[in-house]
């Protein structure tokens, strides 16, 4: 289905409309615009002739194709061979070249092709040199150690970018200037603008596989997160980029800005779930879709707050059981953490070549996430424990409190200073991502007098506006 | 007051350029980075964007690895609790180090014993427990050779944890502080709680001596209604209708 009829599919969803789906709507005719006046420029002729063109074309789809699930290393090999040859076609040719692309969405295809085959061809590296089973291959991995090297992978993507000069022209355009101004010969190619834009997301998903979260994040500073993005013109692009944010600022601490990457993209689907399907990234979509709410039950857990009605209901379909669980904490709730932790988080790689001599030292980088993270979960496990009952009291004794709880004042005191901790947060309000406010994030506070422990709470006032708004368009 | 991560106010300007160019990955610059590292341990500031930028050096080139700047980035890091900051570090380290499996294993070596060290006090730290955290410091000394190039230790530490007890107490029992923060004589500690945080100490109570923490932000609690936010581009969608209907 083309963007086109998508687009006109929508009003006909259902007279409930309401002002979002509109909004959407807009969007989508924007974006569809945009790729309309995009497509102009687009009209280029391919370079040379004959059968040259026809081993280029071959390639350019090659690149984009995902290799077969039981593809050999040689297989393996080749493809990486074939995207360096490519790249460096693209890149390394006098002046820049004149391409006819497949499709639209080569330009992701290919970045995210490139990208998913790095991180199976480590992750594959990496379980050979741990199980030290297939001999014939740890020698050939052993002899290849370039072969996927995270360096020449960040060089594809940085030289993408630096061409295109994508960063300068979505700077302009944030400006409120001409993009054009800045393209210079290669950014003002479709071509080379798209991988360039492409390879940006490509960016932010290799530093979150590698644990770099805090880079990840930090390569996103030119793009701004909203539906009008470029990325949101191609759904598995806009998708992946809110997971990879979402997760990163998860891994920051940063949970309320991890719910609010994840909300936002999540309604986005849920709303437009009508005429994706069919697609065939579908499946790949659903799968990612499932594991957000993973995420957003973790995150809620850790730091709870009141989310968006669509996305509450649909948690607590999928995930209403566990939820609980890990909303209640306490030691039961770690299996669980870790559980919804492993299933949901990104393939993390090593970046280098495993130790092939010494199979037991090569440990799943998702272990190694997975610990990292549950010791935060493990110091925080007592956190719902300690507002449960400070929600009933303003004033408390300590020692009472500790009583009713079976604990040591000690420990008390240390979960009182804990909890306290983790309801500051630092929270995005604008700029870039890695900005943002530390926020008192919690409705509940308190302070201790010696062993009085005062309590108040922040109430919400009741919200209006939305059901006003609501209403009225129901009536008129 | 806004906070910027991969930003740093003592960071020198070199620093930033090879940060924000290509250079970053560039392993000429480790020693570049691991002067920085040496330096801030030595003038007591931290820049854990550009720390973790020599961490990854070491992850792309695992043959410059060396113990020393990775342990002090961890030490540095933990005089900056709570924050992500040492977990983000440990996201960079070799998964063979296992941070939080204990170290009792014969074969492992140094490396992942002080690795592992440092993550059981970057726990006790991050879990409030801060009398563990002393006493496990001071239990062994390979944490002392751990800690000997972060120039004041123990003094950063102990102001974090003050500035944490200031947010969450307005009173609290001089025996429970005197231990929180390892000062085992009334005076060491009386020194610190007036000179460095200009807390107050009062010995006219009756159930001992009692230390004041003036009010701040955090630890005064109030109670709040928060209101709804009302703009008027929220109604926008509402009166245009009522201009399209009445054309």
């Amino acid at each position: 289905m083309s963007y086109e009829e998508r687009a006109n599919a929508h009003p006909n969803l259902g007279d409930e409309s309401d002002v979002e789906e509109e909004a959407l709507v807009n969007d989508y005719r924007e974006q569809v615009n945009f790729e309309d006046g995009m497509s102009d420029l687009d009209r280029t002729t391919s370079l040379g002739g004959g059968s040259q063109t026809q081993d280029l074309q071959a390639q350019l789809a090659a690149a984009a194709t995902p290799l077969e699930y039981q593809a050999t290393l040689e297989t393996k090999f080749a493809s990486y061979d074939n995207y360096c040859s490519l790249f460096h076609y693209i890149l390394n040719s006098d002046g820049p070249v004149e391409l006819e692309v497949p499709s639209y969405y080569w330009a992701w295809d290919v970045i995210d092709e490139f990208i998913y085959q790095f991180e199976s061809f480590c992750r594959y590296r990496n379980r050979v040199a741990r199980s030290g089973s297939n001999e014939e291959e740890a020698q050939l991995l052993r002899e290849n150690p370039n072969t996927w090297g995270c360096y020449s992978v960040l060089n594809v993507l940085y030289s993408l970018i630096q061409r295109s000069q994508i960063n300068e022209q979505l700077a302009a355009m944030k400006r409120g200037e001409d993009p054009l101004a800045y393209a210079g010969e290669y950014g003002s190619r479709p071509l080379y603008k798209m991988l360039g834009y492409f390879s940006i997301i490509g960016l932010l998903r290799v530093h979150c596989l590698l644990g770099d979260f805090s880079l990840a994040l930090k390569t996103l500073d030119d793009i701004e997160m909203n539906k009008k993005a470029m990325f949101a013109r191609v759904m598995a692009a806009h998708f992946t980029t809110y997971y990879y944010v979402g997760f990163s600022y998860m891994m920051m601490r940063r949970y309320g800005d991890a719910i609010r990457m994840f909300s936002h993209i999540l309604v986005y689907v849920s709303r437009t779930k009508n005429f994706q399907k069919g697609g065939n990234s579908y499946d790949a979509i659903a799968k990612k879709n499932d594991q957000m709410y993973a995420l957003i039950a973790i995150c809620v857990a850790l730091h709870p707050t009141r989310l968006d009605d669509t996305i509450h209901s649909a948690l607590r379909e999928k995930y209403g059981e566990q939820l609980n669980r890990l909303q209640h904490g306490g030691p039961d709730a770690l299996p669980l953490f870790e559980e919804l932790f492993r299933s949901a988080c990104p393939k993390f790689i090593s970046p280098t070549p495993p130790d092939f001599d010494n199979p037991a030292i090569n440990v799943d980088p998702v272990d190694h996430h997975a610990a990292i993270f549950m010791d935060e979960v493990k110091n925080t496990l007592y956190n719902p424990t300690i507002r449960s009952y400070l929600k009933l009291y303003t004033t408390m004794d300590l020692k009472k409190l500790a009583g009713f709880l079976e604990v040591e004042p000690e420990k008390l005191r240390s979960w009182l200073l804990i909890n306290k901790q983790r309801s500051r947060q630092v929270r995005w309000v604008e700029g870039g991502l890695l900005e943002g406010e530390p926020v008192n994030a919690n409705d509940l506070d308190y302070a201790l007098e010696n062993d009085l422990i005062h309590v108040s709470e922040t109430k919400a006032g009741r919200r209006l506006v939305d059901w006003y708004l609501r209403n009225l368009a129901r009536v008129y | 007051m806004g906070v910027t991560f991969d930003k740093c106010d003592t960071r020198p300007a070199n620093i930033d350029a090879i940060l924000s160019g290509l250079d970053r990955y560039n392993p000429e610059t480790t020693t570049v980075f691991q002067d920085y590292v040496a330096q801030q341990c030595e003038d007591r500031t931290f820049d854990c964007y550009a720390n973790l930028a020599l961490l990854k050096l070491y992850q792309f080139n695992p043959h410059l690895l060396q113990a020393e700047p990775v342990t002090n980035i961890l030490v540095k890091a933990l005089t900056v609790f709570p924050s992500p900051a040492f977990s983000l570090c440990l996201a960079l380290l070799p998964a063979h180090t296992q941070p939080f499996q204990s170290s009792d294993a014969e074969d492992s070596s140094d490396f992942v014993e002080s690795i592992q060290k440092l993550a059981l006090l970057s726990t006790l730290l991050e879990s409030a427990q801060y009398t563990q955290f002393w006493s496990t410091l001071n239990s062994d000394d390979l944490y002392a050779d751990l800690v000997a190039d972060v120039a004041g230790f123990e003094e950063l530490i102990r102001i974090r944890i003050a500035v944490e007890v200031g947010k969450a107490f307005r009173e609290i029992p001089a025996e429970v502080l005197e231990q929180w923060l390892d000062l085992r004589s009334r005076e060491a500690l009386e020194k610190f709680v007036v000179e460095v945080c200009s807390w107050e100490v009062d010995k006219t109570g009756a159930t001992g001596t009692v230390i004041k923490v003036p009010s701040n932000k955090e630890n005064e609690v109030r109670s709040e209604v928060k209101s709804e936010r009302v703009g008027v581009d929220m109604f926008g969608r509402v009166i245009r209708r009522g201009f399209e209907q009445a054309a």
